[in-house]
């Protein structure tokens, strides 16, 4: 009955093609313009690591005296001081723990084959790859003892690896960063995030990093933070060493709770070891406040999701609401005119319910075709956001759930758009249509 | 003269084809209203002075790797040498480089820190004597500093003595006027105030205080440099094109890169307002012929239905321009109601944007203009559909019935 339907839709479809074709495109044109701005925002708000979201936490701790304030709509600073991430590191609390830092260094070859350029680094302790799930394609992560030693290795990048050693496996190679030798203990495989989530201060869609440290190389080399460094008090942080004492905050830390109770646990942890700094004579406040946010947390802490792109998606689904008043006015046109062979149908047997089903069938077929065009419509959409800023362009794309959503959204929005008008077929009383036949 | 009554009777018979419309009009006055105004106050935004002459102005990076070279001194060949380039009006070192959306920001105060003042958000770049005709900013009052006010070192134990602020600044902390040879503290450290810009905006635009800007005489050098180069106009791509090598050449153990104009600089940082408001302007019109679209296709359905009825009022003497007025007037009465409460739906629309965004208060004055271009829009697209059915011919309504 279903085929037999679609088959009457098709007909139906192929006697007024103009009021036909443009039901479809208006429902192509809302879905085009809806799915474009849902697009970005599916791609900017997804779950960057979903298999161990909820068990990954930003820390972040209430430093400042009674009295200062910060930006964050809570009042807490978004990083952490020196002195509290290398305690925190060096505690035995949480599960596994990662403080890291963003540099950068000027990166050659023994030899003249590459022209020196500039890479992006991050200065990490070794727990980095295991918590957020970065796999080796040679090699491995450099050992506490490297980490405590502060020894000169490095793991590179796929791409980083491409460039320098032609991919071939470079584990054992020496390359040089700004003046010194490091050697390549590792080279992980592609890193496919969209959002940087572990550090979304310099702009969350950032590349990954190409270069990854013993994080104990910053305070060895004195190496600058590529980052942001905020304060919050006047300090004198004349040296390098004054920086590392005081209370100016530049360094991301992750710790991985595996359940409510570890991350109750930690939870007590971080409110004893205030207390504790608090006879340091630090954390001059009443109330102390420590938070820990995991990843989908952090990141709508963070607003990833731009402000103008939450208001573009309001708009346009406005916009696929107006296109549905035209469909229904349309199909309204349409079907009344049908009333006498409806009439004809009902007369010869055919139920309301038969009607309906039968009517609800062609909106459907007419939504999915738009769903289709609407499609190829987003699809140009996107072109544009992504020639109109190239930043967004791993962002402005669809993937499956999006290319699978856009049908069952065009097809949902025509079947609402049809009830009332099939409804209002299917009620066609068929005495009056058979007289004036 | 319009007929209303008998017009509203036979829409009271119809009233689901209205009832769309006046749906269609309300949202699209809604949403139109709405985004017109973002539209404008991005283009505001985009189309702001900065106060450079950004066009003639480019920046880059320099990292150095090598250690055999003192930097302050490296860095004095380098501006050196890029002066001499034919084309380069001037060259600086400079800590940070306006409106690329990175730098450096602090409060200064009129009181030396600890002690508590009237302060203002600033930022602050350390630049030589060469860095106000660099930027190419105007200087409206006092002087620029001299070179040998400006230090030179590799610690931060002394700092520089004098400043030339924004006029704004200047202005936010000295409302009186009298600003100008006065002291300022940055941190505990005093500074004398001995010139005055105009105009020139610091690194983030979208920042509180675009416009609060101080140039310290202060240069220490670090392995990772900025450069900003001003040329002769239309001589900018090309010394683009060779700084690097003019650079290398003076010494080759750096990096030298990022080379950009200013104006790129400001793009990449608007780029995510310029698609923004790229992509309303395209809803909008979309939404608008959608709708105008919705309206001309309503009204030639209406017209098929009532081809008989047209036809007879034509047989019983009505001129052909009583029907396009009918269907006018029909027209303008859903469109009037839906505008009105389109109006209701866009002051309450901006009421929600304004509560969950950054978005200003809608003026009213879009609102009313966006419906009374929405009320032309649908009178134009009645217009065609109603002239066709002015001549249909009076001998339908005698053939059938």
């Amino acid at each position: 009955m279903f085929l037999h339907y679609l088959d009457l839709s098709w007909r139906s479809f192929k006697r007024t093609p103009l009021v036909s074709f443009l039901m479809v495109l208006a429902i192509a044109i809302g879905i085009g313009v809806t799915m474009t701005s849902l697009s970005v925002y599916h791609m900017m708000s997804a779950d960057p690591i979903p298999e161990k979201s909820s068990q990954l936490y930003s820390v972040q701790l209430q430093i400042m005296d009674d009295g200062s304030t910060w930006w964050t709509k809570d009042n807490l600073p978004l990083q952490l001081t020196y002195q509290d991430a290398v305690n925190l590191n060096k505690a035995d609390a949480g599960g596994k723990r990662v403080t890291m830092v963003r540099t950068g260094f000027s990166v050659y070859l023994d030899s003249d084959k590459i022209k020196p350029f500039i890479g992006q680094a991050r200065l990490t302790t070794p727990d980095f790859f295991d918590m957020f799930n970065l796999s080796f394609l040679y090699g491995g992560v450099w050992s506490e003892q490297q980490e405590a030693n502060a020894a000169p290795v490095v793991v590179i990048s796929k791409e980083l690896n491409d460039k320098l050693f032609a991919g071939e496996n470079s584990i054992g190679k020496i390359i040089y960063l700004d003046d010194a030798s490091y050697e390549v203990v590792g080279v992980i495989d592609d890193w496919d995030i969209t959002t940087k989530y572990y550090d979304l201060n310099n702009g969350s869609f950032n590349k990954t990093e190409q270069l990854f440290l013993p994080f104990s190389l910053m305070k060895a080399r004195q190496l600058e933070n590529w980052g942001n460094t905020n304060g919050w008090k006047h300090e004198k942080t004349n040296t390098f060493n004054d920086k590392l004492n005081s209370e100016l905050v530049w360094l991301q830390f992750w710790v991985e709770l595996k359940t409510p109770e570890e991350k109750q646990a930690y939870q007590d942890f971080l409110m004893a070891y205030m207390q504790e700094q608090q006879k340091l004579g630090r954390f001059n406040r009443k109330q102390l406040e420590a938070k820990l946010r995991d990843v989908n947390e952090w990141m709508q802490y963070n607003n990833v999701v731009s402000e103008d792109n939450e208001i573009l998606v309001g708009l346009s689904f406005m916009f696929l609401a107006v296109c549905l008043a035209n469909i229904l006015g349309l199909l309204l046109a349409k079907f009344l005119r049908r009333a006498s062979e409806v009439g004809v149908r009902r007369a010869l047997g055919a139920s309301k319910r038969q009607i309906f089903y039968q009517h609800i069938v062609e909106v459907a077929m007419l939504g999915f075709l738009g769903g289709i065009l609407g499609i190829i419509l987003a699809q140009v959409g996107l072109l544009g956001v992504r020639q109109s800023y190239s930043y967004y362009k791993s962002l402005a794309t669809m993937d499956l759930s999006m290319l699978l959503s856009a049908p069952v959204i065009a097809i949902s929005t025509c079947v609402i758009a049809g009830l009332y008008p099939a409804w209002l077929v299917c009620k066609t009383n068929p005495a009056i249509y058979l007289k004036s036949q | 003269m319009f007929e209303i009554k008998p017009i509203f009777n036979a829409l009271c018979r119809s009233k689901v084809g209205a009832v769309l419309l006046l749906i269609q009009i309300a949202i699209t006055t809604a949403i139109v209203s709405n985004a017109a105004f973002i539209i404008q106050d991005r283009i505001g935004y985009l189309s702001q002075q900065t106060g450079y002459p950004e066009e003639d102005i480019f920046v880059f990076h320099v990292m150095m790797f090598g250690q055999d070279v003192s930097l302050s001194q490296q860095y004095e060949l380098d501006e050196a040498m890029l002066r001499q380039i034919p084309g380069v009006v001037d060259a600086a070192y400079s800590s940070n480089t306006p409106l690329s959306g990175s730098g450096s920001s602090s409060d200064f105060s009129l009181k030396p820190a600890p002690e508590e003042g009237k302060s203002a958000r600033t930022s602050y770049m350390f630049i030589d004597e060469h860095g106000l005709n660099t930027y190419g900013v105007k200087l409206i009052a006092g002087r620029n500093y001299t070179e040998d006010e400006v230090i030179v070192t590799d610690n931060y134990d002394e700092l520089s003595k004098v400043t030339v602020v924004t006029k704004t600044l200047l202005d936010e902390l000295f409302p009186d006027g009298n600003g100008l040879g006065q002291t300022i503290y940055f941190g505990d450290i005093p500074m004398k105030i001995i010139g005055v810009i105009d105009l020139m905006k610091g690194p983030w635009l979208k920042d509180s205080r675009p416009d609060n800007v101080a140039l310290l005489p202060f240069i220490k050098a670090g392995s990772n440099a900025r450069f900003v180069v001003r040329t002769e106009p239309g001589q900018r791509q090309s010394v683009m094109n060779r700084v690097e090598e003019a650079m290398l050449k003076n010494y080759n153990k750096r990096v030298i890169s990022r080379i950009r104009g200013l104006d790129e600089d400001k793009e990449q940082y608007m780029a995510e307002d310029t698609l923004m408001m790229r992509m309303l302007i395209v809803l909008i019109t979309i939404l608008v012929l959608v709708t105008a679209l919705g309206i001309f296709g309503l009204t030639l359905f209406n017209i098929s239905k009532r081809t008989k009825q047209i036809g007879t009022r034509r047989a019983l003497g009505a001129r052909k321009s009583a029907i396009i007025s009918y269907f006018l007037v029909e027209n303008a009465m859903i469109c009037s109601v839906g505008l009105v409460i389109g109006i209701i739906a866009a002051v309450y629309l901006g009421q929600l944007l304004m509560q969950h965004f950054s978005i200003a208060q809608l003026e009213i004055s879009y609102v009313l203009g966006t419906a009374l271009c929405v009320f032309v829009m649908s009178l134009l697209a009645v217009l065609a559909p109603a002239k066709r059915a002015a001549n249909i011919s009076p001998s339908i309504a005698t053939r059938t019935i």
